[in-house]
């Protein structure tokens, strides 16, 4: 079972989302925060990250730093609401999937997670 | 030296610079150089009278007086030869024949001077005069009246006929030709009596001294003078000085003995001393004199000129540029009662000089002009004069030089129904110019009034800068709150389009779930009630879907605009750009759909900006254009119409790109062209999707982020143009 994990500080985005995949027959976690997702992520590994760009407390792309930081190539997809050229540079650095920018339909979702997911 | 040799010493003094002047100032206009042959003749005359009239021996007074008669006998001919010119008449038969017996006549003279005019005897005490008898000199006889009174007669009709069927300048140039001839007429009869009969003192020879004068003025002052005005101020002048200097002389001649009695030998003190007073209170009477006499004289006149004077001392106090030129327009036309007035300023940017404002009395024979080009003969011709231009003047100039471009000039004028035309100067700047019909009374413009309309003028022209100024800071007041506003929309439209945006982005996700969860359970078996409702259900939330993509796109459009600065700025390549700009278009037009035409050099400098938002920009407009060709297609189905956009680039000289977009659609309704640069403005059908933030989000991206400038034409049913500037890389 391919395991996911969605960050990002909506609780209604982490709820759907969680259902949606669910149904899919996927693992679902969440994380409402840069500091939750962390812990989640040192217990386990996962096969893909959704990780929001822009947080209340810890911005994704900090996040993110900090995963690399840590020694883990987890797959990353990064969901952002206006594409920041800066941010879009300094995330491909570290390396991540792909950028998905909000509002995005659910099955326009699917197929890139599944896509990511499968390969 | 007696008063005929004072007369005749006068003539030559003044005919010789006349003639001095008339050479220089002739302009080519043949009728002045013929006018310089007659005032030479007179000349002729003046010298020989003053060799005759002075003369000792009787040998030199024959020679003087044969030297006399050749201005004698030519006077006549050549001022009829000029009234003919004048006139515009030709008849070279008539000329051939008064030159005919004008040779005869000289003939005569010099070689038959006993028998001409008959020698001469000496007369008065004085001098030698000719010594004409009924006996010796029929030919004499037969000059005086077939040059002084056919010939001269003729001439003086002419021009009588020629003042009533002219009009304008011409008419009072005629004014001064008439008052000219009636004097010189009246001189040379005077000098005719005194050969004719005896003992009648040849006074009238210095009628002959001002006669040329007069007309010369006429003629060559092309300024248009009131004749009366002229008259006034010589006779006021004329009558203060005699007074003044004739007092002390009358005192000298005639009180001499009351004088004696009373002063004794220092009696000369008293006219003296008179002569001085008088000679310094002088002109201060004389001004004070005129004053009183123009003042009744003019008495309209100088209502409207001191209302003008009062009216351009209060126009600096206006800031408003729209009340400024239409109270000029107002004022002008009201006090001096014109038919009309206009008021054209110029326009940086377009290079012309729009019409501000208009007032007029009369219907205008045809539709004043809205813009007069700066590259004008016109323009050139106010710039180059600086001073008043009247239209009269400038015809009959351009007429008689058969001058091309006076005769643009004047053209213009006539397009304008312009009677004088006043330039406001700033320092080295035309401004404006006023242009003023006709006066309602069909009185003249005189010099006075261009006087005061140049005062005007340049009030005007100091107001109207002013103005201006006052508008510029306004517009940059406007601006920097525009700016600081635009600021703080920007911070804030950050913050809220992020809330937005995940909002929307939660909507979508609730709604998608739901649906998949629908099409999940489609085959499990419910009543038909509920498997409809489900159908509704999943209608509603495919309208939620679609309402969240096209919520997120108006956010992201909004968004685009707040984004600053120079970062990411580099030399872009239009050609690579239209291409950019072209792929994004690429789901939406098929190929064949859509013509673009590429109209400009490949080797045009390249663009300074940011690639990804000056894409964005031509991606908009070629995506409008292509909508408004299309709702044209759909409306108006014309058989041959093809959809084209024309694109056309050119470097401007101050280091810019001009990029112009034209196309064949719709065009823009003039109701709607006031709103086409408002945010969520659209006239796009709901179908087409349009988020009314492409125009705005391109003027925003050209004109603020970089720098440049967007306009546009536009015809209902006709097309768009759109122009924008750019800055090039260099």
């Amino acid at each position: 079972m391919s395991k996911l994990l969605i960050v990002d500080d909506e609780i209604d985005i982490r709820e759907f989302a969680k259902r949606f995949f669910k149904k899919r027959g996927i693992d679902v976690y969440t994380a409402s925060g840069g500091d939750e997702a962390h812990e989640i992520i040192q217990d386990q590994e996962f096969d893909l990250i959704l990780l929001d760009i822009r947080m209340d407390e810890k911005t994704g792309v900090e996040l993110l730093r900090e995963i690399r930081e840590s020694g883990n190539n987890v797959k990353v997809i990064m969901v952002s609401g206006i594409e920041e050229e800066d941010m879009i540079k300094e995330t491909e650095a570290l390396g991540v999937q792909g950028f998905i920018h909000k509002p995005l339909v659910l099955d326009e979702l699917e197929k890139i997670v599944l896509a990511e997911l499968k390969a | 030296m007696h008063l005929l040799a004072l007369s005749n010493l006068l003539i030559v003094v003044m005919c010789g610079i006349l003639v001095f002047l008339l050479r220089i100032r002739s302009g080519k206009r043949p009728f002045v150089e013929m006018w310089s042959w007659a005032s030479l003749a007179v000349f002729v005359w003046g010298l020989g009278g003053l060799i005759a009239t002075t003369a000792l021996s009787e040998r030199l007074a024959v020679f003087g007086w044969q030297i006399a008669h050749i201005g004698t006998i030519l006077i006549p001919v050549l001022f009829s030869h000029f009234v003919l010119m004048y006139c515009n008449l030709k008849k070279s038969a008539w000329l051939f024949l008064i030159y005919s017996l004008a040779c005869l006549f000289l003939v005569f003279n010099f070689c038959f001077p006993e028998s001409f005019f008959g020698g001469v005897r000496f007369v008065f005490n004085e001098f030698f005069y000719t010594n004409w008898t009924e006996k010796k000199g029929v030919l004499y006889v037969i000059m005086y009246i077939s040059f002084y009174w056919i010939l001269l007669l003729y001439s003086f009709a002419r021009l009588l006929i020629f003042f009533f069927k002219s009009a304008g300048v011409r008419r009072n140039a005629v004014k001064y030709l008439i008052l000219g001839s009636c004097i010189g007429f009246l001189g040379a009869h005077g000098n005719f009596l005194t050969i004719f009969v005896d003992g009648v003192y040849p006074y009238s020879n210095f009628l002959i001294a001002i006669y040329p004068v007069i007309i010369g003025y006429g003629i060559v002052r092309y300024r248009l003078m009131d004749i009366t005005l002229v008259i006034t101020r010589t006779g006021i002048f004329v009558a203060t000085y005699s007074l003044i200097l004739g007092i002390p002389f009358i005192l000298a001649f005639a009180g001499r003995s009351w004088l004696t009695s009373v002063l004794g030998e220092s009696w000369w003190l008293a006219p003296l001393i008179t002569s001085t007073v008088l000679a310094t209170v002088g002109p201060f009477i004389y001004l004070y004199i005129q004053n009183r006499a123009e003042s009744k004289l003019f008495h309209e006149r100088r209502r409207y000129q001191n209302t003008l004077r009062r009216a351009s001392a209060g126009m600096g106090r206006i800031k408003d540029l729209r009340r400024l030129t239409s109270l000029i327009a107002h004022i002008v036309t009201r006090t001096v009662r014109l038919s009309h007035s206009m008021v054209y300023l110029y326009n940086k940017e377009d290079k012309q000089y729009g019409l501000r404002a208009i007032k007029s009395n009369e219907e205008l024979a045809n539709q004043p002009p809205k813009v007069i080009d700066a590259k004008t003969a016109l323009i050139d011709e106010i710039k180059k004069y600086r001073r008043p231009i009247v239209t009269d003047e400038v015809s009959q100039k351009a007429q008689d030089r058969n001058d091309e471009k006076l005769k643009e000039v004047d053209a213009q004028l006539k397009e304008l129904c312009a009677a004088v035309i006043i330039p406001t100067f700033v320092d080295e700047k035309l401004v404006g110019v006023i242009v003023l019909g006709q006066k309602l009374s069909g009185k003249m413009f005189t010099e006075d009034d261009l006087a005061v309309f140049t005062i005007l003028a340049n009030q005007a022209a100091l107001a109207i800068e002013n103005a201006f100024f006052y508008e510029d800071m306004k517009e940059t007041h406007e601006q920097l709150f525009k700016a600081e506003k635009m600021a703080t929309i920007g911070t804030m439209a950050d913050g809220l389009s992020h809330q937005i945006n995940n909002r929307f982005h939660a909507l979508g996700f609730i709604a998608g779930d739901v649906l998949d969860t629908i099409k999940m359970k489609k085959n499990v078996p419910v009543p038909d009630e509920i498997k409809e409702m489900m159908v509704d259900i999943e209608h509603a939330l495919h309208r939620i879907e679609d309402n969240v993509s096209q919520g997120g796109d108006i956010v992201r459009g909004l968004l685009k605009y707040t984004r600053k600065g120079e970062e990411g700025f580099a030399a872009v390549d239009l050609d690579a750009l239209i291409d950019a700009a072209l792929e994004m278009t690429q789901f939406k037009i098929k190929p064949g759909q859509l013509a673009i035409m590429r109209e400009y050099s490949r080797d045009l400098p390249k663009i300074k900006g940011n690639f990804t938002q000056l894409q964005e920009v031509f991606f908009n407009l070629v995506d409008n254009a292509f909508d408004a060709m299309m709702q044209r297609k759909e409306e108006l189905k014309e058989p041959d119409f093809k959809a084209i956009i024309r694109i056309e680039a050119e470097a401007t000289p101050s280091g810019k790109m001009k990029i112009v977009l034209s196309d064949t659609g719709m065009g823009i309704k003039e109701e709607d062209k006031e709103k086409l640069f408002t945010p969520f403005f659209t006239t796009k059908l709901s179908s087409r999707k349009g988020t009314g933030l492409g125009l705005f989000v391109i003027q925003r991206l050209i004109e603020e982020n970089h720098g440049g400038k967007v306009q546009y034409t536009s015809e209902h049913m006709k097309g768009t143009q759109v122009r924008i500037t750019l800055p090039a890389y260099s």
